[in-house]
Parts: structure tokens; C-alpha cells; sequence
């Protein structure tokens, strides 16, 4: 016998023999009763012994869960039934009547009844609410070998050694029980003895049929689940199937092949299949409808002695002398491959259908492959050639078939394959568009076929290979039991081995560069060249794979879609309620095949990982898409983002201010650090905010801390180092109110105040001390007056050696009214970005004085923090001082009152909030932050020449106060000019801007026109560049407006170019002078003519072309008129330069040549370069101004544009930015 | 009775006063005043003769007298000819010698501050009882120190007890245009009020009116209420500073303002400020040029 490759096992237990089987209805649970009186109870899926049960006496031979109760039966030879609960893990209780051993339990499906079949050649119904016998069927002469419920009706069957399978009709019981009765003990047992009829004559449980056929006893006997027949396995080694209606029943065929005792046999819950299992160590596997053996199973030296079925899943146990196995009959796994946005995909009836991602329909019926294989063995894999649009499918019947077919257009129902091409193999996959390759294990050769499927090249594999599968193009992957090898089929050699053991599939990823190999746990990613990029393990099994559009593996395992970065990060993204096998990824949809082989669509979040994905590939943009537009909040992407090293995006989430407060100090981030601190204000935290900023030199923020924390002495010592004499001061005075002399002492000290000190060594009667004070520090008045205070005369003292007396030295810079430059905090690009202050957000287009810039905005960020943040810490700061104010008398309260106030000094202006408020130039010159405007501009369009911008950046400021009289005797209050009317929220608010795009159209673009009109071109040059640098430094009010402004920008910079080719012309000298010099003339002409190339608008154009055409004619260029002319009549427009051109025509079509050779070619297209004025053909390499757009020859690279007169030629930058 | 209530003997050359209306301040009768409000009444009237350029007559009118009030509206004198360190001193000397006089308090404050001493300006002024000219040039300071919120703080707070007073409105629309939104409007009407009405109208209240609208974004309005100031004080420099930012922000040449402010107040703040704005511009751009020189 030949084991079927259909057959797989899924679980296989170790024990004594196994007599009966029971699988839990919904969970992964089977349970086992063992000849040796123990009952097992297994996790198939997990492979694990959840529990055992040993009150039984002997063998257990029968067992059953309930389907909905969380109970089990159990049936054994020591007589019992015992019923259990597997949640308190007990038996309940024992139902005793049997006479001899117990061959099978089951329970009802819906009523509390127990059927039980004995030895003592009874069956008997118990129920199980009420502990009680409720029936005893008699009949059977010899041991009752098995007794079942029918699923639906009222009927039990039952086997016997006497030969005999019975059908009972047990309708009387049914409507006896469920009647309201109020019966005694005493009737019940009368009844009981009365022979199965009741008071009424009906019986409870009668004989229907007798069905007589096997000719020894039988073993088995079961019901179909939906139709009326009936198997039955007995010791004539025999299955026999019987149908039966409602009158009679009879014996429809056997089933030969069992070469010992038949042991147990059921009908497939979804297929039409018998299932029998005997003596002879096999598991056999019979058409139902043909009663022929369809496969078989044997092991080597197990006796089977019972078979289950689940009752759902297409799952089956047997139990045999060693243990349990758990199997499939066939893989479940839909043979499918993808192409671009479809589906191939094999159903389970067998036939070839597409299902198209985009549109999420279902094809018809491409091809029907009834006939591969053997009919109950669907095709393993499919491989997909989209040039000739066949597919090529593995079948393992017959030891494995491959079938190439080629797909019709479009299918229509079930379509047979009108040509096919076969041959042996038990692996095949299309490996360019005209070859395949197939394997055969058995012989362990690969045959490169082509399409007519004659062999072109044959090979040798590793020893040992199971499988192969496209490997990129002109290669294999081979997979063996404990390597994969790249395999080079025009090398014929492997190029490359990597040992992963138990790889049982591929998956590529979508660009190619990639490749998913999947084992049983484990997933291994690895590149086009075999090398290992990340690998991981899963307890539960590994089912499939599919790559995201972004690179991120999506697999499945039994009960999960997980997902794993290239890094292997991984993580799941949801949980599965039955095994799917994905095909595709695309947004937040995967599409999976089921186990039925119909395509499914799964929603899922991808938020985690497409936010992973760019944290490692630090795509800052994306980041800052998904914060902004999904709710990524949770503590483990906290904690992730925290163990990956990037606490300040972490920051980014969290709300709680304690964490904030830790993550704040990891990542250097003052600000919130101090926010945080503020709002928690307890000492531990002050101390170490404390402690951080004194490492970032942020004295500022140390200065609060220790005020909080109310250490006078650093806080003094911090004065003195930072130099701020006036707070000095301020702590001696508080050190006197305090009482504390030490401190007073050290103030003294610090602030160079001999007299105070002296004062206070008199005021604690240390007069020695405060006399040598006074003596070493030339106070001679003092020292007279110690020695009067205390009746001694200079000759009684006698004096130490006096050295220079010490003074501390005045501070240089006052240090203290800013930070110094702290260290750089690590903020991230992302978090500015969060704060829209960056321009460009690629890290690669800003070179490194850009990154400079941040740390400065940086800087300026923190400054305005504080600021912001002082603003709101008066009242606390009176707080922190609460301890000094207690000491402080009531007179001088107001004392601490004005520290307060000026703690924090004069505020930051408006103009400065403007700079912070906003990431546009004009916005930084209007208050007044020329630098950083400058900085942006030459970041956004590499500006260099600041100068021609000087008028523009003065118009702007001057626009941004007024000026309001106030009091008399002061000058005007100033009050900041600004563009958000209705806005009072001073992170918000903006400034105006003169000359916005709308006055510039309706203005300046007219007065621009109106010279070209009128031909002042020097007023007309200025009055564009003007616009130019107008919207250079400007804001707009959204993106339309944007786009307005580049298509002015582009327009004015085309009259910049006309007017300045026009100008150089003029500038060759006056016409007579021109003409003598035949060089001149020749540029003027050309000049003449490259003034018509740039697109001005077209009256405008037309002038252009009148002036050539005059110059072209009046030098005898007839054929150079001719084209204006012609160019003119293409216009149209008005009617005088149409007049004109017509008579031009007229004249020069009469001698259509030229007098005079120029460089301007009618037909080409080109571009003026504006600084040579000279043309740029299409295809010769050219540079361009990043601001303006105006083209030049790539010599001009590192120039001033000639246009805009302001930034480089050639410099890239982020784009122009007038709109945040 | 508080003699600037509304009953008060003083209430309405002190508002004439505050409302700008100088000449109408110097012009006032105040023969019938009583004693103890003459004093006062002859503090604003030399206030207002030297706002009106007559600094030189008043510090010649009030030398070697030794009320401290017309000390200190001596030292103003000075301060407005330029004589910024005696006018200090003699600030310094009062501040100390007398800080609870309320003159001394609210002139001393206007030294100081515009001497560039705002700590000590509002160290002085916090000394003050219930005066509504030291509650408004506190406001005023702390407006200029850019603290707001300590302004607000103010005006609240004097609100409470003087509640429509003129100088409580004044320094409430001051704060207001800081604050912007609403609060443009609210100011504007302030100040329509009284540049309307003929009896309260002045140069310097078109002109804050006319701040208001530039505020408010309608600049053909400011552009009228300014034009009016100008017809009452063709040399107001207020109104030239603000034409001068009108023209600008409505997108023309403000050369004419600017001459014209250059030769009535050359110092003005606004002048020194771009001034400096344009060294700093030319400073910056220094450090940019192209790579290769034209």
C-alpha cells in the first residue's frame, strides 16, 4: 500500500492504546481515553496536555464533549459512566447500571441525554440533569459494540457482536420527556418493567430495522449527517454502507480492503467520503458515491481502533495501540499566484479563477481541471505565465503530475482545457516567459522545459532537494531540508547557499529585491542574493506570506496576521478567527483565500507598522502624516520608540506628565522638561531638571530650579557665576531676613561688600574678625570705631600678616539676561517638523549650515518657550519663594513683589514672535529678523545677493508698527501691524505684508505693462524686478494663491529677460554706428530676433516681432522678415500690426532671403540665456535660477542671476516658501 | 471730593489734557479754582505749554521754586530740551525726597521712563494712591516693556475702582491694541468717540483712531482720519509716522512722509529704527555672496 501524499498530519500523542476519541466542537481540543484508564485531554493546535483524568478503573473505551456545556462523558470497564466538567476539572458524578464493560458514551445534541452501549448486551439512555435511566434498549444478543444518536431525528443506531446493526426509533422517549409529567418512583419503575410500553401502550424505544448483512460481529456503525445511510465497519474486515427510508432499510454496497477487523468507519461532515480505520493499521479512505478506494494510510505498527471526525473543520483523529493522530486528508492551502492586481487561484471543485484586487470581483470559471489528477487530490501549487497567459499546475496524484494549460480570454462556466501539455514532476514553476522548470524528487532531476514542453536542459540538484521556486530571473531557488540554494540555470551551479532548514515556501517580494522564506516557525527574509537580512521565530505555526507595497512582510500564522520590517521588528496587526492565506497587501486591505479557496478581504490598521517602517528609514514626512491623522497612542509604541533611541518622538505622544518629564530629560528637551516640571513641581523632579540644565549650560532654567527648590547657596553661586549683581544682592538681603549668616557671609563675599560684612561680624559680636575686615580692607574709620565698641586700643591687637584684600571680579558680559549658547538638546528634524519650521524635509537636500540653522531656531525656540513660560510662572515664582517671604517683614513684602515682576524683565516684542510664529522670510524681515530671513531665502532659492532686496525688506518692516501717541512727554506706543485680523493668541498671530499678490497684479504687473507698451524699458526692467523680489519676500493665503504667484513670478521673470535683450541691443549704439559695423549689426539683428522668444503676452509680442521684422527688413533679411511677418498673422490681435505684417509679407515674399547671416534659427525651439542672450537649444545641458526660472548657459553656474539679481545660479534649494 | 471726579473742579482741564487738546489746557480759566486744586491745575498747564513746544518759557517759570511739583515739571522742561542727566537728578532727588507726591510720582515716572529708566519709572509710579495718571503711565510702560499680560493686569485691576473714567478707557484701548481682534475694534471706538465729537476732538485722537484702522486693515479710513490730524497740526509727528507706515502697507512710496518726519523729528523712533535696521541689513548681507562674481 502507498501512504497518500493527501494525508497530513497535524498532531501525533505518545500513550498506551487509545479507544476513544472526542474532538471539542469549537476549540483546538481532542480527547483521548486510553486503555490504561487515563483520559487525556490535548491542545492539537499547541501540541500540549492540558489536563488528565484518572478515576476510572480499567480501559476507557468510550468518551464525548458536550457540544455546548463544558462536559465530557466517559464510558469505561469498570461499568460507569462518569460525566465531568473540565472547567473545575472533576467528575460530577457516576451514572451506574451497566452490567459489563461500557463501549461508547455520547450525548445528545440538544436533549440532556446520554446514549451508552455495554457489554451486558444493553443500551441505555440516561439523562444527564437528573441522573437518571430513562430507557434501556434490549435486543441485541451479544455485546453492544456502539449506539449513536442521529444528528436530526429521533433515531439511534447500534452495532453488536451478534452481526446485527439496529436503527431504534425513540420518538416515544422524546415526547414522554418533554411532556409535563408528574410521575412516581414507583411508575417510573413499573414502567420500566413493563416491556417498553407505557400506561398508554406506546413504547418508548422500538426496533425499526434490523439490518443483517455483516458475518461477524460489528465493531462500528454511524450515520451520514445529512443523508439517510448508515456505515458500519465490522470484524469481517468488511465497510458496509446501507440506506434507509422511512419504511425499510437495505444494504447498498461494500467496501473491500480492510485485510483485518474493521474497527471503526464514519461518513466526511462535508464531502462525499467514507472513513475507516481497522486492524490492519490503516486509515482508508472510500468514495461514497463509487464505493472505491479513494487513498490510504498506513502505519507501520499501530493497529487503529477508532476513528472521529471534527465536527466542523476538515479535520479527523485516530486512535491506535501507541497514541493519537490528529490529520488532514488533503491540504487546505488554494493553490494561487498573483499577477500585477489578479488572482490566479484553484477552487475546490477544481477550477482556474481570477479575482481582480482593484475592481474586488470574482471572475467566471476560467478553466476547469477536473481531470488532473484523481479527483479527490486538488492541485498544490500554480505558477502563472502573464506573456502566454497559461498557468502550470502541480498535482501530487500519481506521484506527481504537472499539467500546462493555457487560459482562455475570458471564461464562461466550466471550461474543459482545450490543450494541455503533462508530464511527471512534483514541482514546476514557470522560470522565463517561454521555460519552466520541474522537478522530480524521486529522481532528483530538474528539466528546463519549453512551452511544447520538450526538455532544453536537464540538471542535477543538491542531494536532498523537496522543492523549487523562482529564484529571479535565470535563477532557482532549491530548497532542501536544511539549505536553500540560489541556483544559476544557465551556470548550471549554485551561487549561493544559505542553511535555514524546513523552508516550505517563497515569497518574493513586489520590486524583486527580497524574499520571504517561510518554514514551519520560522520566517527568514533574505535578499536577491540568498544573504540573510532577518529572521524570526512563532510558536504557531506559519501559514503564509505577502509583501506591503513599502516593503513590510505580511504573514499569517493559525491565528494572526503579523508583520515583520526588514530589521525584524515585528509585531501583529490582527487576529484571525480562521486560517487565511494572504495574496496581497494594498492600503488597509490584504486579501487572503480561505480554506475554502474563496478570496477574502481583511481590513487592517496599518498604521504601526507604516509608522515603524519610517522610523527606520527616517522618512520624517511620513511620521509626521501618521501622528497627525491617526490616534498612534498607546504605551507600547511609547516604549518602542523609547528602546529604539528616539525618546523625543516619543514625547510627541504622551500626555502623562511624569513620563513626559523622563522623556523630556532624555532627550535634552528643556522646555518640556520644565513645563512638565512646573506643573508636577516636586522637588525630585526640580533637581534633576536642575541638573540637566546646568549640563546644558541652560542657566535660566537652573536658575528656577534652584529657586524652587530654594537652595540659596547654589543660587548664589549661580549669580555670581553668571554675574547678575542685582539678584546677588537680592540673596544677601534675603540671607539677612533668613537670619542665616553664613549665608550672608558668603553674599557678602560674592558681591565684594566689605561693609556688610563687617556689619555682620559686629552684628554676631565677632569682632576680631570684623576688625580684621576692616583692617585688611583700609576701613580705618570702622576699625576705630570696633576698637571704641569694644574698649580696646590698636596697640592690643596684634595682627596676623595682612595679605591684599579680596575683591571678586566684576563680570565682563552680563551672561544673565541670557543663555549661553546651550548644548544643542537632541530635537529632532522631526519634532521641528512637527512644528512647521523646516522647509525642505529630506535630510539629504540641506547641507550642513541648514542643520546649523535649526539648532539656531532651535535656540530661538527655547528662548521663546521661556519667555511664554515666564510670562505664566509669576505666581509660582512667588511661591518658590514662599519660605523667604515668611522671614521677610510685612514692610518690605512689596520687595519680593518687584523681583518678581522683573524676574522677568521686559518681555519679547510681537516682531519677535513673528519669526517664531511662522517658517515664511517675509514674515522674519517684518519683525525685524533680517538674518534668518536672509538664512531662509538662500535655503529656499539659493539667494546670495542681498542687496536689490534691501528696499523691499525696509518696505516690509516699515509696514509692521505704528505708532500710538500716549501719555505726553513719552514717545508713541508701538503697536505691531498685522495680517491676522482676528486672531489674539500671540503663537498665532502674523504680521502684514505690504504688496501682496493681489496688489502686484492689479499694480505693479500693469505699470510693468504699461512700459513695455510705451518702450521705457529701464522703468519697465526695474518695475518687473521689482514684482520679483515683491513676492520673493511675501506671504500668500493658500495654496491657489501659490500657484498664482508662480505663474508671476514666471511671467515677470520672461519680461526681464525680453526687456534686457532689448536694452543689450540699444546698448550696441545708435543705428547709423551700428550699421557701419558689421559685427554689431549682425548681434543687433540676432538680438532683434531672441527678442521675440521669451512668452510675454502676446500684444506684447507682437511689438517684439514688429521691431525685428522692421530691423530684419530694413537690412535686407527678407527671409527673417517673412518669419516675423508670418508670426505676426499666427497672433492675430489687433489690426495695425496685422496690416503691417501683410504688407511685410507681400514685399519679402517677392526675395524671401537674407542679406545677412545671424544665429537664430526659425524653426528650433530654444531658450535665451539671460545673461548672454544668446540661445540654449534643446538638449545642450543649461543652468537655472532656483527662484525665477530664467535659464542660462552652464558657464554661468555660481553667477548672480542676471534677472532676479539675487540668487545663484544654479543653487538648488527647498523652493520658495509663501504659504505655511 | 476727589477733585477729577465728575464733579470735581479739575475734571475737565485734566481731561482736556489727556485728550491731547493742549491749547485748550493752557487757555482754561482756573481763577475760580480753589486752593488746594491751583496747584494741579498749574502742573497741567505747564505740562501742556511744554508738549506744545513752550519747554524753554516753563523751565524759566519755575526755576528756584522749591514746591517739588514744579520741580519736577522742571525737570520735564529739561528732559524735552535735551537736558536728560539734570533732569534725571532732579527726578532721582524727588523720587526720593518726596516718591508720595503724586506730581512728582506721575511726571518723575514720564522722566524716567523716557530717560530709559522704566524699573525705576515704575518703582516710583507703584508708590502711587489711587491715581488713574499713574495707573495710565504704568500701563503705558509695561506696554513698551512688551508685558502685556502685566498691562491687562493693571487696567483690570484700576477698572474696578474707576470705572468710566477717560484714563482707565485710554489705557484699556492701549492694551487692546496689543491684544488685536476684538479688541482693535473696541479701541477704535475709544478713540472715534472722542476724535468725533468737536468738543474732544484733537490731533492726537484722529491720529489713535486712525492707528485703530490701520489695525483694522481699513486703510482708506486711516488714511482720511490722519489727513484730518494734519489739518488741525500740520506738524503733528505722529501723524506723519503713521501716513508714512500707511503708505507703505498700502503699497506706495512713503518717500514724502519720510522727508517730511526727517525734518520735524529727526529722532523720531521710527527713523533711528530702520536706520539701524538698514546697517543691520547691509551687515547680513555680507555674508552671502555668489560663488563666482558677476
Amino acid at each position: 500500500m502507498q501512504s497518500s501524499p493527501g494525508m497530513l498530519t497535524k498532531f501525533e500523542s505518545k500513550s498506551s492504546r487509545a479507544k476513544g476519541i472526542a474532538f471539542h466542537p469549537k476549540r483546538p481540543w481532542i480527547l483521548v481515553s486510553l486503555h490504561s484508564s487515563t483520559i487525556q485531554l490535548w491542545d492539537y493546535r499547541m501540541g500540549t496536555l492540558i489536563d488528565r483524568f484518572e478515576e476510572h478503573d480499567g480501559p476507557v473505551r468510550g468518551i464525548d464533549f458536550h457540544k455546548t456545556q463544558p462536559l465530557f462523558v466517559s464510558g469505561g470497564d469498570d461499568y460507569k459512566i462518569k460525566v465531568w466538567s473540565y472547567q473545575t476539572r472533576r467528575c460530577l458524578f457516576t451514572l451506574n447500571g451497566h452490567l459489563d464493560y461500557i463501549r461508547t458514551v455520547f450525548f445528545h445534541h440538544e436533549l440532556p441525554w446520554i446514549l451508552s452501549a455495554s457489554d451486558d448486551q444493553t443500551i441505555r439512555i440516561w439523562n444527564w440533569q437528573n441522573r437518571s435511566l430513562i430507557c434501556t434498549m434490549t435486543g441485541h444478543n451479544h455485546y453492544a459494540m456502539c449506539a449513536q444518536f442521529h444528528p436530526k431525528e429521533d433515531l439511534v443506531v447500534s452495532a453488536s457482536l451478534d452481526q446485527s446493526v439496529r436503527v431504534w426509533d425513540i420518538s416515544g422517549l422524546r415526547k414522554k420527556h418533554s411532556a409535563p409529567t408528574s410521575m412516581s418512583f414507583e411508575d417510573q419503575i413499573a414502567r420500566q418493567n413493563q416491556n417498553q410500553t407505557d400506561m398508554f401502550g406506546n413504547t418508548d424505544a422500538v426496533v425499526k430495522f434490523v439490518l443483517e448483512g455483516h458475518d461477524r460481529g460489528v465493531n462500528w456503525v454511524a450515520f451520514h449527517p445529512t443523508m439517510p445511510l448508515i456505515a458500519s465497519a465490522g470484524d469481517d474486515r468488511l465497510v458496509k454502507l446501507w440506506r434507509m427510508s422511512e419504511t425499510k432499510a437495505w444494504e447498498v454496497d461494500t467496501c473491500r480492503g480492510h485485510f483485518q477487523n474493521a474497527e471503526g468507519c464514519l461518513f466526511h461532515p462535508h464531502q462525499d467520503l467514507i472513513l475507516s480505520c481497522g486492524e490492519d493499521k490503516t486509515i482508508r479512505v472510500w468514495d461514497l458515491n463509487k464505493r472505491t478506494a479513494v487513498q490510504s494510510f498506513k502505519r507501520e505498527s499501530d493497529r487503529f481502533w477508532v476513528i472521529a471526525a471534527h465536527p466542523e473543520i476538515n479535520l479527523f483523529a485516530a486512535g491506535h495501540d501507541n497514541g493519537v493522530m490528529v490529520f488532514k486528508l488533503e491540504r487546505e492551502r488554494p493553490a494561487s499566484a498573483t499577477h500585477l492586481n489578479q488572482l490566479f487561484y484553484i477552487t475546490k471543485e477544481k477550477t482556474v479563477k481570477s479575482y481582480d484586487f482593484q475592481k474586488n470581483v470574482e471572475s467566471p470559471t476560467l478553466l476547469s481541471l477536473k481531470k488532473l489528477g484523481s479527483p479527490w487530490v486538488t492541485p498544490r501549487t500554480l505558477s502563472y505565465n502573464p506573456a502566454e497567459k497559461s498557468v502550470l499546475v502541480i498535482s501530487p496524484a500519481d506521484g506527481g503530475t504537472y499539467e500546462l494549460v493555457n487560459l482562455p480570454k475570458d471564461g464562461s462556466g466550466a471550461i474543459e482545457p482545450t490543450e494541455t501539455k503533462r508530464g511527471s514532476g512534483n514541482s514546476a514553476i514557470f522560470v522565463a516567459r517561454n521555460r519552466f522548470a520541474v522537478l522530480n524528487t524521486s529522481s532528483q532531476v530538474i528539466d528546463i522545459k519549453d512551452l511544447s514542453n520538450n526538455i532544453t536542459r536537464s540538471f542535477k540538484p543538491p542531494a536532498g532537494t523537496t522543492d523549487i521556486y523562482f529564484g529571479g530571473t535565470g535563477n532557482l531557488l532549491i530548497i532542501t531540508p536544511t539549505a536553500v540554494h540560489l541556483y544559476d540555470i544557465q551556470q548550471k551551479k549554485s551561487t549561493a547557499e544559505l542553511s535555514v532548514n524546513g523552508v516550505k515556501y517563497v515569497v518574493w517580494s513586489n520590486d524583486g529585491l527580497y524574499a520571504a522564506l517561510l518554514s514551519k516557525h520560522n520566517v527568514t527574509i533574505v535578499t536577491k542574493t540568498l544573504e540573510q537580512v532577518s529572521t524570526l521565530h512563532e510558536t504557531i505555526r506559519i501559514k503564509s506570506a505577502t509583501w506591503d507595497d513599502a516593503g513590510v512582510l505580511l504573514y499569517s500564522t493559525l491565528n494572526h496576521v503579523k508583520y515583520t520590517l526588514l530589521n525584524g521588528d515585528n509585531g501583529i496587526v490582527r487576529t484571525l478567527d480562521q486560517t487565511v492565506y494572504l495574496v496581497r497587501v494594498k492600503g488597509r486591505n490584504v486579501y487572503c483565500l480561505d480554506r475554502s479557496a474563496k478570496p477574502r478581504v481583511l481590513q487592517v490598521d496599518p498604521t504601526e507598522y507604516r509608522f515603524k517602517l519610517a522610523l527606520v528609514k527616517r522618512n520624517y514626512e511620513e511620521m509626521l502624516h501618521i501622528i497627525q491623522n491617526s490616534s498612534l497612542v498607546g504605551q507600547s509604541i511609547i516604549s518602542y520608540l523609547q528602546k529604539k533611541g528616539y525618546p523625543e518622538i516619543a514625547l510627541q505622544f504622551v500626555q502623562d506628565p511624569t513620563t513626559r518629564f523622563d522623556l523630556a530629560i532624555e532627550c535634552g528637551n528643556l522646555e518640556v522638561a520644565s513645563e512638565m516640571a512646573q506643573e508636577l513641581d516636586r522637588p525630585k523632579f526640580w533637581t534633576r531638571l536642575g541638573m540637566e540644565a546646568l549640563s546644558h549650560g541652560n542657566h535660566k532654567i537652573v536658575e528656577i530650579s534652584y529657586q524652587k527648590l530654594k537652595q540659596f547657596d547654589k543660587l548664589s553661586f549661580l549669580y555670581l557665576a553668571t554675574g547678575d549683581h542685582s539678584k546677588l544682592a537680592r540673596m544677601a538681603k534675603i540671607a539677612e531676613h533668613r537670619g542665616d549668616f553664613t549665608s550672608r557671609f558668603q553674599n557678602a563675599v560674592y558681591l565684594g561688600e566689605v561693609e556688610d560684612r563687617i556689619q555682620m561680624f559686629k552684628e554676631i559680636d565677632l569682632y576680631p574678625l570684623a576688625y580684621m575686615t576692616a583692617k585688611s580692607h583700609g576701613l580705618d574709620e570702622e576699625c576705630q570705631a570696633i576698637l571704641e565698641a569694644t574698649g580696646l586700643t590698636e596697640e592690643e591687637v596684634t595682627m596676623p600678616t595682612i595679605g591684599a584684600p579680596l575683591s571678586p571680579c566684576k563680570p565682563i558680559v552680563p551672561t544673565h539676561k541670557a543663555n549661553w549658547p546651550t548644548k544643542a538638546g537632541s530635537q529632532s528634524v522631526f519634532e521641528k517638523a512637527l512644528m512647521g519650521q523646516v522647509e525642505g524635509l529630506s535630510l539629504e537636500d540641506q547641507p550642513a549650515a541648514d542643520l546649523m540653522d535649526i539648532n539656531d531656531d532651535a535656540a530661538d525656540e527655547s528662548a521663546a518657550k521661556r519667555n511664554g513660560g515666564l510670562l505664566g510662572e509669576d505666581d509660582e515664582d512667588v511661591a518658590g519663594w514662599d519660605m523667604g517671604e515668611d522671614v521677610i517683614p510685612e514692610v518690605e513684602g512689596d520687595f519680593v513683589n518687584v523681583d518678581s515682576a522683573d524676574a522677568g524683565g521686559a518681555g519679547g516684542s510681537e516682531a519677535d514672535l513673528w519669526a517664531r510664529n511662522s517658517p515664511l522670510a517675509a514674515d522674519h524681515v517684518a519683525g525685524g529678523s533680517f538674518e534668518s530671513a536672509m538664512q531662509l531665502l538662500s535655503r529656499q532659492v539659493g539667494a546670495v545677493q542681498f542687496a536689490p532686496l534691501k528696499p523691499r525688506f525696509l518696505e516690509i518692516y516699515q509696514a509692521s508698527k505704528t505708532y500710538l501717541p500716549a501719555s505726553a512727554g513719552l514717545p508713541p506706543l508701538v503697536n505691531y501691524v498685522r495680517r491676522t485680523l482676528d486672531e489674539t493668541n500671540p503663537r498665532e498671530v502674523l504680521p502684514l505684508i505690504p504688496r501682496d499678490l493681489e496688489h502686484l497684479a492689479t499694480d505693479d504687473l500693469q505699470r510693468g505693462y504699461g512700459s513695455m507698451k510705451s518702450n521705457k524699458l529701464e522703468a519697465g526692467i526695474n518695475i518687473f524686478r521689482g514684482i520679483l523680489h515683491a513676492i520673493l519676500v511675501n506671504a500668500v493665503s493658500g495654496e491657489d494663491e501659490v500657484a498664482e504667484a508662480k505663474k508671476l513670478i514666471a511671467s515677470a521673470s520672461e519680461y526681464v529677460v525680453a526687456m534686457g535683450i532689448e536694452l543689450a541691443r540699444r546698448e550696441l549704439g545708435a543705428t547709423d554706428d551700428v550699421a557701419k559695423d558689421p559685427a554689431a549689426l549682425k548681434r543687433s539683428l540676432e538680438l532683434s530676433a531672441y527678442f521675440t522668444i521669451p512668452k510675454i503676452e502676446v500684444p506684447h509680442r507682437q511689438l517684439t516681432l514688429m521691431s525685428a521684422m522692421q530691423q530684419a527688413y530694413i537690412n535686407k533679411n527678407y527671409n527673417s522678415a517673412l518669419s516675423f511677418a508670418n508670426r505676426i498673422l499666427a497672433n492675430g490681435g489687433s489690426r495695425m500690426p496685422i496690416e503691417r505684417a501683410n504688407k511685410m509679407k507681400a514685399q519679402c515674399e517677392r526675395n524671401p532671403s537674407d542679406a545677412i547671416e545671424i544665429d537664430f534659427d526659425q524653426h528650433a525651439e530654444f531658450e535665451i540665456c539671460a545673461a548672454s542672450h544668446t540661445p540654449i537649444y534643446s538638449g545642450d545641458s543649461f543652468e537655472e535660477c532656483a527662484f525665477d526660472g530664467s535659464k542660462y548657459h552652464s558657464k554661468f553656474k555660481g553667477g548672480v542671476c542676471r534677472v532676479c539679481q539675487v540668487c545663484e545660479i544654479g543653487k538648488r534649494g527647498s523652493g520658495l516658501k509663501l504659504f505655511a | 471730593m476727589d477733585p477729577y471726579s465728575a464733579e470735581g473742579e479739575l475734571i475737565n482741564i485734566h481731561n482736556h489734557f489727556h485728550q491731547g487738546q493742549f491749547q485748550e489746557v493752557v487757555d482754561f480759566d482756573t481763577s475760580s479754582f480753589s486752593s488746594e486744586n491751583a496747584l494741579p491745575a498749574k502742573v497741567l498747564q505747564l505740562r501742556a505749554r511744554i508738549a506744545l513746544g513752550q519747554a524753554e518759557d516753563v523751565l524759566a517759570e519755575v526755576k528756584g521754586k522749591s514746591e517739588p511739583e514744579l520741580e519736577i515739571v522742571g525737570a520735564l522742561a529739561e528732559l524735552t530740551l535735551g537736558k536728560t542727566d539734570s533732569a534725571v537728578k532732579t527726578a532721582e532727588k524727588l523720587a526720593s525726597s518726596a516718591p508720595e507726591n503724586v506730581t512728582v510720582q506721575v511726571v518723575g515716572g514720564i522722566v524716567l521712563q523716557a530717560s530709559g529708566k522704566p524699573d525705576e519709572a515704575l518703582a516710583l509710579l507703584s508708590q502711587h494712591q489711587g491715581s488713574l495718571d499713574a495707573v495710565a503711565l504704568i500701563v503705558q510702560i509695561q506696554i513698551s516693556q512688551n508685558r502685556t499680560d502685566l498691562a491687562l493686569k493693571e487696567v483690570t485691576g484700576a477698572r474696578r475702582w474707576a470705572q468710566d473714567s477717560l484714563l482707565v478707557n485710554l489705557a484699556e484701548s492701549w492694551v487692546g491694541l496689543r491684544v488685536g481682534g476684538e479688541k482693535y475694534q473696541q479701541a477704535f471706538y475709544v478713540f472715534e468717540e472722542l476724535a468725533q465729537a468737536p468738543a474732544t476732538s484733537s490731533a492726537w485722537s484722529l491720529v489713535s483712531q486712525a492707528v485703530c484702522e490701520l489695525h483694522l486693515g481699513r486703510t482708506e479710513e486711516a488714511q482720511a482720519a490722519l489727513e484730518q490730524a494734519l489739518q488741525k497740526d500740520p506738524e503733528n509727528s505722529a501723524a506723519i509716522a503713521n501716513l508714512l507706515v500707511l503708505a507703505v502697507v498700502s503699497g506706495q512710496d512713503p518717500k514724502e512722509w519720510t522727508e517730511k518726519l526727517q525734518k520735524v523729528e529727526p529722532q523720531h523712533q521710527l527713523l533711528a529704527d530702520l536706520e539701524e535696521k538698514s546697517e543691520l541689513f547691509d551687515k547680513a548681507a555680507t555674508k552671502y555672496k555668489a560663488k563666482v562674481s558677476a
